[in-house]
């Protein structure tokens, strides 16, 4: 749906994006990862031509991007505001206007949006009257209003709280189901696992890693097992040879514990079920992956250590 | 261009459903009229009628005074010497409004002295002056010369030289009809700085809220700045529409209703005099100079020529400074951190005045003529110009300051626009000469 290839983007001689590619596809929620000051927002802002790239192309939808392209783009940035004396309905019909709806679709669309979320009742709300949660939401439902085919969303769960968050979740999901293409750039890491089907990372202005949330968490894995047994943890422990590495262990019950062993030396999970077998009650085996917060730091780190070699 | 008049439409109707803009549009026209009502009242105040005593110990006036004594001044006579202090104090004299002194010395000093209760009005005071002078110079008349009255006033009449334009020679224009293209100059000021600051403002907040990256993701920075910049304009075309139209219904009413004959001087009980003598009149006295102002508010200025250069004027000027504020507003970090830039546009802005004034003062000089035609002071100035009036053939010079302004301004606009499209999207810096220079060699 979007193709970005070898943007790059520098600000007084020094990179914000060092030729970056990357391939979003039509009805998937893409992850933009990335710490603070990676060029994830410069990347977002080449998108929507906001600010202009030194190099590079995008493609939208198989086409070179051009500025038609804008209105089948919803955008929510990192840094929002809106206008504090505005009413909330006017506020949306003019965002949505902007973005090339007409009046009368433009308040239709808005208005269905604020009953799906149930707050019509904000409609004639001036923005200033509104907590921060209030008109994160009303900036949430401006993104959308034009019924885009991507949605660019710069942090859209902060200021959020847990249950709007979840609020949010679910209405992305039910926006991928219809099929439009969602860039999320987040450093919350658990909706990243949660909803992201794919992600790129970026790091001191290069992309450096672009996989399936699936694949980078794989990529990462560390031979770790978590195993939960009921016995005794010292006929356990003895059953473990040189070729595991007992973790991690706690007790979860009366004579019942959950370990994470690590596999050393070339050996298999088969070969620590088979020494355990007899000494212990296994009740559970599980690989365990990495969290996309784990991935997000040992990628970054090693980065870090490369760049310094 | 959609999107510009979306942005447009948007800041209109933040501007209209402003209490402080509803209040302006009434308060502003209320206060102009308020002021006008004190200067024509300025000439109509004070004691309508004077009944005055004067102390002629020897009888120099003969008891007379005027052929035609008017009903708004009765003299009496006494040859009793009467102190000051004892016409103030002494019951008899109470009906008295003033005590006039005449006696010998008034053939030679020509000074008389009138103690008054109550300060009449510049008219009565006129009138006064006016009929003595009149007695006097009979009794010069009869006392040093062998001639007739009027023989004696044919002679006198004084030389009358008059300077006048080689390109004006009926001189029509005058220093009070530029005044009146100064003050339409200086409306043209004060709403380019009002509405600019509001520019300012407006551009700075949708900075410092953020919602200008919302903004930017669909219109283009310049589009956005021509929006707002627009907006703001027809606000403030409203906002000098509504002047005009309730200054215009207050003149007509003060016509109407407060000062009805307040130009006509065959109003003026007792005075007969011919035409020069009135001109006299009216040039060598205030009342004089209040009412030539009300003839040239209802009579001599064509307020719809007038309007039409303001117009035009108004509205290239507004773009050529209004780019001025929005490149200030968009390139500064803080809200108040362009506040430091307004200076240099207010000081140009007030130069403008300057260069207007001039202009009134002394319209066919050599900085007048380059100023008219430099864009800063070029509205002010041809206002002023217009007012006077063009010398025949020449009216083509306001064409030209109205083109190079036209230019002017869409130059401006591209500047400002480029200043606009790489500063609005900078955050917390303070904004230095050097910043401004860079974001405009940078595309």
């Amino acid at each position: 749906m979007l193709k970005v290839t070898e943007i790059t983007k520098s600000f007084n001689r020094k990179f914000a994006l060092d030729a970056v590619s990357m391939q979003m596809n039509k009805g998937e929620i893409f992850g933009l990862l990335g710490p603070n000051g990676a060029g994830k927002t410069t990347l977002i802002r080449i998108i929507n031509q906001i600010i202009q790239k030194d190099s590079g192309t995008i493609h939208f939808d198989g086409k070179l991007m051009t500025e038609e392209h804008l209105r089948f783009i919803g955008y929510l940035p990192e840094e929002r505001g809106l206008y504090k004396t505005m009413r909330v309905l006017d506020q949306l019909i003019f965002l949505a206007q902007i973005r090339g709806l007409n009046y009368s679709d433009s308040k239709r669309n808005a208005l269905h949006w604020l009953e799906k979320f149930d707050i019509q009742d904000w409609s004639k709300k001036r923005i200033e009257e509104l907590s921060k949660g209030m008109a994160q939401k009303i900036q949430f439902i401006a993104a959308l209003l034009h019924e885009p085919d991507v949605l660019i969303l710069d942090e859209p769960l902060s200021g959020f709280d847990p249950v709007n968050v979840e609020l949010i979740l679910n209405e992305l999901k039910s926006l991928k189901e219809q099929g439009r293409t969602i860039i999320l750039s987040t450093h919350n890491m658990r909706s990243v696992e949660e909803i992201c089907d794919r992600a790129a990372l970026i790091h001191q202005s290069k992309k450096i890693a672009e996989d399936t949330i699936w694949n980078l968490r794989e990529a990462q894995k560390k031979g770790e097992f978590t195993i939960r047994f009921k016995g005794n943890m010292i006929a356990f422990a003895n059953a473990l040879w040189i070729g595991f590495e007992l973790i991690e262990k706690k007790e979860i019950g009366e004579m019942r514990y959950e370990t994470t062993v690590k596999m050393r030396g070339g050996n298999k999970i088969d070969d620590l079920l088979k020494s355990l077998m007899g000494n212990v009650e296994i009740e559970a085996v599980e690989e365990r992956y990495p969290s996309m917060q784990e991935v997000f730091i040992e990628l970054t780190q090693r980065k870090e250590v490369e760049d310094e070699k | 261009m959609k999107n510009s008049w979306l942005i447009a439409k948007r800041e209109l109707i933040e501007r209209l459903s402003n209490g402080a803009f509803l209040w302006m549009l009434f308060i502003g026209p209320l206060i102009s009229l308020f002021l006008i009502y004190l200067l024509f009242k300025a000439g109509d105040e004070g004691k309508a009628s004077l009944k005055i005593l004067i102390v002629d110990p020897i009888n120099l006036m003969d008891n007379k005074i005027v052929a035609q004594e008017g009903k708004t001044i009765d003299y009496y006579f006494t040859d009793k010497y009467i102190e000051v202090e004892e016409f103030r104090n002494a019951k008899k004299y109470q009906d008295f409004d003033a005590l006039m002194e005449v006696n010998e010395k008034i053939l030679i000093n020509k000074k008389a002295f009138v103690f008054y209760r109550e300060n009449p009005s510049p008219d009565l005071k006129m009138q006064l002056k006016f009929q003595l002078e009149r007695r006097v110079e009979e009794v010069m008349i009869e006392e040093f010369t062998r001639l007739s009255v009027d023989e004696f006033r044919q002679i006198k009449q004084p030389l009358n030289v008059d300077f006048r334009n080689v390109y004006d020679p009926k001189n029509e224009s005058s220093d009070m009809e530029g005044w009146v293209g100064f003050v339409f100059g200086a409306i043209i000021v004060l709403f380019v700085l009002l509405f600019g600051m509001t520019i300012l403002r407006s551009t700075t907040r949708e900075k410092s809220n953020r919602i200008v990256e919302v903004l930017l993701a669909s219109v283009k920075p310049s589009q956005l700045m021509l929006g707002k910049i627009t907006g703001i304009g027809i606000a403030a075309l409203i906002q000098i529409f509504g002047w005009t139209i309730l200054i215009s219904l207050g003149l007509v009413i003060f016509r109407e209703t407060i000062f009805p004959d307040m130009l006509d001087l065959s109003n003026w009980e007792g005075i007969q005099v011919s035409a020069d003598v009135q001109q006299q009149i009216i040039d060598s006295t205030p009342v004089g100079r209040y009412n030539q102002f009300i003839e040239l508010i209802y009579e001599r200025i064509n307020f719809g020529y007038m309007l039409a250069h303001f117009a035009i004027l108004f509205v290239l000027a507004y773009y050529f400074y209004g780019a001025f504020f929005s490149a200030i507003g968009a390139t500064a970090g803080t809200e108040s951190d362009g506040q430091q830039f307004l200076f240099p546009v207010i000081f140009i802005l007030g130069f403008s005045l300057y260069a207007g004034y001039y202009a009134i003062i002394l319209p066919d000089s050599s900085f007048t003529q380059w100023m008219q035609f430099i864009p800063f002071t070029s509205p002010v100035v041809v206002m002023v110009k217009v007012a006077q009036g063009y010398p025949n053939g020449t009216h083509y010079f306001a064409i030209i300051s109205v083109l190079i302004l036209a230019i002017s301004s869409y130059m401006f606009l591209m500047i400002a626009g480029r200043l606009y499209k790489n500063g609005i999207l900078q955050f917390g810096h303070h904004l230095r000469i050097k910043n401004i220079l860079a974001w405009l060699k940078k595309s």
